[in-house]
């Protein structure tokens, strides 16, 4: 642009400026070159345009092709992630069983070392308890034994002491009374 | 078999003693007898001793009865302890008792008193014991001071016990089961 100015300067002082623009060609290069064009154009279309129709063709055959494989990646990588998606909810699942499981295992276990301890010391007082009775009834009959005893000798005693011939003569005559009645 | 063994010579015993004229000592005599082998653990032991000889054993008869009872009874004894019997001689005396008692159309009654009877009680204890049983008796009576006072009276399967010894263990009975 700068040498266009520059050779419009030059032009200027020796002759008539005449209204030609630089930038537009003459006429005859024009025509020229748009016979030019035109020849370039029918043999593009004749021998170039098939090969760049087809490549074009390829190319997006090959970029539907692998936007399509990549589809088909993106849904078998979403079906493989569904299924460890899935998987994970299973193992979740099935841990939380046997978390559970292993609960209500460790509910029933301590239930029964529950009950079984309560069913010791239930037995274990209960035994308590009939031993102190049992002991009970048995001091209770040795003293009983005991007493009568001591009852009983004292009686004899007694008796020992008051059964003279005279009350034994009496005791006779009684017993012969009572049998013969 | 030892039934009927004892029952043998409590016949052979009565068939030996109805000859005698006092059958009635006899009978005491060997009542007698058969208290003190049922009470004297030592001489039921002499007396039975397999180990001691049979002369042995028959000179503790006559050492025990000769001069103080009957020779009838001594001779009765002596034949039963030599048979090898005189633990049987309890019995064998009491079968024969029953049966002498049984000639006389009487039932044998067996008294245990604390003292002596005297006649005039043995008569009443007969009369009442006879009313009692429906039949008349044959009186029996031993002398145990165990029985501390009153009487105990058999008559067969029945005994009557009026004995202060019963009185005191039906006492302690009672005691020990009151609660």
């Amino acid at each position: 642009m700068q040498n266009l100015f520059l050779l419009a300067a030059e032009a200027a002082p020796g002759e008539a400026v005449t209204s030609h623009n630089p930038i537009i060609p003459e006429l005859g290069e024009l025509v020229y070159s748009l016979i030019a064009f035109a020849v370039l154009i029918i043999l593009f279309k004749k021998f170039g345009f098939n090969a760049v129709q087809k490549a074009m063709a390829d190319r997006t055959k090959r970029i539907r092709t692998d936007l399509d494989q990549a589809e088909s990646a993106k849904g078998e990588a979403e079906g493989i992630l569904s299924d460890y998606k899935k998987q994970l909810a299973d193992a979740k699942a099935e841990s939380n069983r046997i978390i559970d499981e292993a609960r209500q295992q460790a509910e029933k276990v301590k239930a029964d070392v529950l009950e079984s301890a309560n069913k010791e010391v239930a037995d274990l007082k209960a035994k308590a308890t009939q031993d102190i009775e049992t002991a009970r009834t048995a001091a209770l009959a040795s003293l009983q034994t005991s007493v009568a005893s001591i009852a009983i000798e004292l009686a004899e005693k007694v008796v020992e002491k008051n059964l003279d011939r005279d009350t034994n003569k009496r005791l006779i005559d009684s017993f012969i009374a009572k049998v013969g009645s | 078999m030892a039934d009927d063994r004892t029952a043998a010579y409590a016949a052979a015993l009565f068939e030996v003693a109805q000859g005698e004229q006092d059958l009635a000592r006899v009978e005491d005599e060997l009542f007698t007898v058969a208290n003190r082998v049922r009470t004297n653990d030592a001489l039921r032991d002499a007396l039975t001793d397999q180990s001691l000889p049979v002369d042995l054993r028959q000179g503790i008869v006559e050492d025990l009865l000769g001069g103080r009872a009957s020779p009838t009874t001594t001779n009765l004894v002596s034949m039963i302890v030599g048979a090898g019997r005189a633990k049987d001689l309890p019995a064998i005396i009491e079968g024969f008792l029953e049966r002498s008692a049984g000639s006389r159309s009487e039932t044998l009654a067996e008294v245990t008193s604390a003292v002596p009877l005297d006649a005039d009680q043995q008569q009443r204890l007969a009369e009442a014991l006879s009313k009692r049983v429906g039949h008349k008796v044959s009186l029996k009576v031993t002398v145990d001071p165990s029985i501390r006072g009153g009487l105990i009276a058999q008559v067969g399967d029945t005994v009557i016990d009026g004995s202060v010894r019963s009185r005191l263990e039906q006492l302690k009975t009672q005691l020990q089961e009151s609660r």
